[in-house]
């Protein structure tokens, strides 16, 4: 409700004591958005025109609407939820959805966890309602048109959503004009009318709606992110700050998840670890490996490469209050062997792999995959070395391609892009005599060729084809040429460089 | 710990090794002396990769030691494709059924392309045995060939760095031997250009292209290397060619062209030549 104005009071570096309101343009008329306490107690509301509000009340603080700014802080307020339970749902433009099932007992009840929460809010400098209800609907009707904070008892809906506006149960701004023209105002007038004569007039979703606050009907709540499927977690009394302490922490947290791991027969492939900074703020670090894991010291030595390699390190502030580690992606580990050999080599593979990763990120490290293509910049391709799969299968395949159709020798190595050269020929489908590669002159002394390679003619943004030609020049470097089009063709065919070999 | 110093000359006898009887204890001493030069007290001897060449082989003391960090250089530029060439080669036969990690910088793949799977066969190295490694600074690329190092998966470490003097000082390349022995992984560097500064290496190589000996087409690769330091041995200068059938390289004529051009009036000679 007072999202704008308290984000601007929490940004001003001394309290200003006149009426603060925040305005927007809505039509032609310059109107107020939201209003602070002491501008609501003067009777201001938003909707009033800004004009209005100035001729009663001169002296007010009067700052513009920043909506992104409002969204970004109730996405960090959603993030900072997260501690109390992982469903966390935004409810735009000043609201937040919490699934504490299960969850409030760790507070020690529903309403401790409520006290916790706006206690929280308070310092931060957010004045903030709540309800906790067994319906969203009806959470979100005693949250924003109740008396104040409240605990709904399950069965309790029906005596706290009579009195309330009809707009409460989340309807379309001209369906509860059109309600309001019958007559009908509160959510009371509506819950014992005949239903189909109210669906014939205004729709199925008056129902619906009426039904989810009810819980008639259940309604899912899209979380913000999805849920890990284990999760660990480490509320300190004392903040912690230095790295070596959250490497302690991200170890401890990972031995608890290990038995959990191994009960399923499972390994992380992918883990987040959220660190809760005492200001609020949220800190995420994810690593992912290329196997499953469990161990915990491979976990800590993940986190310690991850840690190395982030620009601005932690920034602690005043110290992180609570550390959760998620494992977001498990996959079947199968129980370790023990034992030295290819095995164990294949492991230290892996793990090398996923330290290299951690450090300089996964799209750093690569491997080779042949794929079946015969355009030479698609016949081979780079991925991601964590990623896995079957490397080996796509060279066999195309090593037994090659001896069938005797392939001429391929470069060394392919540049990212062909860059374009100036070449000239000495016939027109013959190799060139000499070219110009970044301002450098070759000239060719030995040629061999040209090798055809069509372009994809079914696809759309087809090349023209392209004739290859391995090159020499005087000193005896070596070059892999082609030239795209032919000179009989319409446009004058165009020469690249794509390719360097030993 | 005890840093013992031997005097290098003692260590890089060119002398060859004559068989059994004193001969053993001479390669016993030199073994000894070896494991202390690299820091490979428990590792032992990794043995060496011959090259196939005698007089290279005989210079290095029976090849490219294994378990050492070995720099080459580009004479130019423009040789680096020569220079990565000769260094994927020696990786590959460094590794065996092992990996090869391959280092590189953001700008190096810019500059001259990444390794290019059907193009690795030619340098008999598998596709699926190279891992590549993209770093944004030298620092990083030094980090991840110390950390490849110490991988026991891993048999040989090339490490790609364009710019010349910066990062790569005599500490630097000291870590990469000490690493390099530890395990007996192959460690190397390529440089776009001949660096001036000091280093640790074991073996420092200039490596340039050379023009084959063609008839109408290209023919096997040349490369013209130049041992500018050897810690066992001396130094040299050899013009090879790798034999692409054979998988080793041969020592090409000291003259880099035919004296004569190719016969263009007789097409029996052009036809030998070709083939």
């Amino acid at each position: 409700m007072r999202l704008a104005t308290d984000r601007i009071a929490r940004q001003r570096p001394a309290p200003d004591p006149r009426p603060l309101v925040v305005t927007g343009k809505r039509g032609n008329v310059e109107q107020l958005t939201a209003v602070d306490a002491a501008a609501q107690e003067l009777g201001l509301r938003p909707g009033l025109a800004l004009a209005e509000a100035r001729a009663r009340y001169p002296d007010l603080a009067v700052v513009a609407e920043h909506r992104a700014g409002d969204r970004r802080l109730l996405d960090d307020l959603a993030d900072w939820c997260q501690r109390y339970t992982p469903l966390v749902a935004l409810d735009p433009p000043d609201g937040v959805l919490l699934d504490i099932a299960g969850c409030a007992h760790l507070y020690g009840g529903e309403e401790k966890l409520l006290a916790d929460l706006l206690a929280r809010l308070a310092r931060f400098g957010f004045a903030a309602r709540a309800a906790i209800a067994s319906t969203i609907g009806t959470a979100f009707a005693a949250g924003r048109f109740g008396a104040g904070t409240t605990i709904i008892a399950p069965g309790g809906e029906r005596a706290v959503l009579d009195p309330l506006p009809l707009v409460a149960l989340r309807l379309p701004d001209d369906m509860a004009a059109a309600l309001k023209r019958v007559g009908l105002k509160r959510v009371g007038d509506i819950v014992d009318l005949p239903r189909s004569p109210l669906a014939a007039r205004f729709g199925d979703a008056l129902l619906r709606q009426l039904a989810r606050a009810l819980g008639a009907e259940r309604e899912p709540l899209t979380p913000l992110l999805p849920v890990a499927p284990y999760v660990a977690e480490q509320p300190f009394a004392e903040p912690i700050a230095r790295e070596d302490d959250v490497l302690a922490v991200i170890a401890r947290l990972a031995a608890r998840l290990k038995p959990m791991l191994e009960r399923r027969g499972e390994g992380a492939r992918a883990i987040e670890l959220t660190l809760f900074r005492t200001d609020g703020a949220v800190r995420r670090v994810a690593i992912a490996t290329s196997r499953p894991v469990r161990e915990p010291p491979d976990i800590r030595a993940l986190f310690v490469e991850r840690l190395a390699s982030l620009a601005d390190a932690l920034d602690p502030g005043f110290g992180f209050d609570l550390a959760r580690l998620s494992i977001v992606a498990a996959e079947p580990c199968p129980p370790e062997q023990i034992g030295l050999g290819a095995h164990a080599d294949d492991a230290d593979l892996d793990r090398l792999i996923d330290r290299l990763s951690a450090r300089l990120g996964a799209r750093r490290v690569m491997r080779l995959v042949a794929n079946d293509s015969h355009i030479p910049e698609l016949a081979a391709a780079a991925v991601p070395a964590q990623a896995g799969g079957a490397v080996e299968a796509g060279w066999a395949a195309f090593r037994r391609f090659r001896a069938g159709v005797e392939l001429s020798p391929r470069p060394l190595r392919l540049l990212v892009k062909p860059e374009p050269i100036e070449a000239i020929a000495a016939v027109p489908d013959g190799p060139p005599v000499r070219f110009r590669w970044r301002r450098a002159l070759h000239e060719v002394v030995a040629a061999d060729g040209p090798e055809r390679i069509e372009g994809a003619w079914w696809s759309e943004e087809a090349g023209p084809a392209r004739d290859y030609f391995r090159v020499e020049d005087k000193a005896g470097h070596r070059f892999w040429l082609f030239r795209a089009g032919l000179y009989r063709s319409a446009d004058a065919p165009r020469w690249f460089l794509h390719g360097t070999f030993a | 710990m005890v840093v013992v110093r031997i005097p290098t000359s003692a260590a890089a006898s060119p002398l060859p090794v004559p068989r059994g009887g004193g001969g053993g204890i001479v390669r016993a001493l030199k073994d000894a002396i070896r494991s202390i030069e690299t820091g490979a007290g428990a590792g032992g001897d990794h043995g060496a990769i011959p090259f196939g060449v005698s007089a290279i082989d005989q210079a290095l003391g029976g090849g490219l030691a294994r378990a050492a960090f070995h720099e080459i250089a580009a004479a130019r530029e423009s040789a680096t494709a020569a220079a990565s060439g000769f260094a994927l080669t020696l990786a590959a036969h460094a590794t065996g059924a092992r990996a090869v990690l391959w280092v590189a910088e953001d700008m190096g793949l810019v500059e001259n392309g990444a390794p290019y799977g059907p193009g690795l066969d030619d340098v008999d190295l598998a596709p699926e045995q190279l891992v590549t490694v993209v770093a944004a600074k030298p620092r990083d690329v030094l980090w991840a060939m110390e950390e490849a190092l110490r991988c026991r998966a891993v048999g040989a470490v090339i490490g790609e760095i364009r710019s010349p003097d910066r990062g790569v000082d005599l500490v630097a390349s000291r870590r990469l031997s000490l690493a390099a022995g530890r395990r007996g992984t192959c460690a190397v560097l390529v440089r776009s250009h001949p660096g001036t500064h000091a280093s640790a290496a074991a073996t420092r190589w200039l490596v340039a292209a050379a023009p084959s000996a063609g008839g109408t087409g290209p023919g096997p690769p040349r490369f013209c290397v130049q041992l500018t330091r050897n810690r066992r041995g001396p130094i040299g200068s050899w013009m090879l060619e790798w034999n692409r059938v054979e998988r080793r390289f041969d020592l090409a004529p000291s003259l880099p062209q035919p004296v004569a051009d190719a016969a263009c009036d007789r097409p029996h000679r052009t036809a030998a030549a070709g083939a």
